[in-house]
């Protein structure tokens, strides 16, 4: 919350407002975040109670009227990057500066055709889509829920992520593209089990 | 964007991935309008492959939204507005 320097002074009735107004409708969406970022549920539930914990106390610097969504999924996101990220049981990470350099080279561009086509789409009826998701880098996976499912505007993810808006553009399309790949390997497979 | 007629597209696109960056852009919302008439209204209608990716990106997004969303657990949602509940009174 380093960066809030408003300070309301709400009333216990006026915070129970905003909490119930403005902070529980993004409940679904939160805990989504909250599981796609951790793929446990239960850290999902802990990051997700920590989450709206935090942003009850801090909610004084909340200016009522702006984007309550994008103010909760900062908080979401720092918290776990704080706490959760390194404690998480995913093996050493690869720097991500190293894998964004190899994402963002020419060559990869070059070397990704994925030969997915819609009809494959609908055969994936199960869980496909989902793991796919789940098996990308946590900040590829995180581009993607914040544009395609939650809707969040460039300038708004910029914001969540403390990322400049070209690094948004950029990591997205590397996202989808590799997004793409896994949705090919696994119409591959499933061509082979039916074939 | 009209429904192509297929016969007479185009079967290469010279600058694909530029293309690619661009449709997703007008998706996304973050297009000009310009640039969304210039893309949706002419060149969808004369070359397949960014057709066929127009298609697929859609589709990719439908999905998305159908298979990967879940609903927070009632009894987290009653906890955690039970615990702010708790810190009012105090
Ligand atoms: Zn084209």
């Amino acid at each position: 919350m380093e960066e809030e320097f408003i300070k309301n002074n709400y009333t216990d009735a006026q915070k129970q407002e905003i909490f119930d107004k403005e902070f529980m409708p993004q409940i679904n969406a939160m805990y989504n975040f909250a599981y796609r970022l951790t793929l446990e549920r239960d850290d999902a539930k802990d990051l997700l109670q920590d989450t709206y914990l935090k942003a009850y106390r801090f909610i004084d610097s909340f200016q009522q009227g702006t984007n309550a969504k994008a103010w909760l999924f900062r908080i979401l996101k720092n918290s776990f990057i704080n706490d959760y990220r390194k404690k998480s049981k995913e093996p050493a990470k690869v720097d991500y500066q190293e894998v964004e350099t190899y994402y963002n080279s020419e060559e990869v561009d070059r070397q990704i055709t994925p030969d997915l086509r819609v009809e494959s789409l609908g055969n994936m009826i199960g869980d496909e889509i989902s793991n796919a998701l789940n098996a990308l880098d946590v900040d590829f996976r995180t581009v993607i829920i914040l544009c395609d499912l939650e809707g969040f505007k460039y300038e708004e993810m910029a914001k969540i992520l403390d990322i400049p808006i070209g690094t948004v553009r950029s990591r997205l399309h590397r996202a989808r593209n590799l997004l793409k790949e896994k949705l090919s390997e696994y119409a591959k497979s499933m061509g082979y089990k039916t074939a | 964007m009209n429904t192509p007629d297929k016969k007479n597209m185009k079967h290469e696109c010279p600058h694909q991935q530029e293309c690619l960056q661009l449709l997703q852009s007008i998706l996304d919302g973050e297009a000009t309008t310009e640039q969304k008439d210039r893309f949706m209204g002419h060149h969808l209608e004369e070359c397949m492959p960014c057709y066929q990716n127009y298609h697929l990106e859609v589709a990719i997004r439908d999905l998305l939204k159908k298979k990967c969303s879940n609903e927070a657990p009632q009894d987290l949602v009653d906890s955690i507005k039970q615990k702010v509940i708790q810190n009012l009174s105090k």
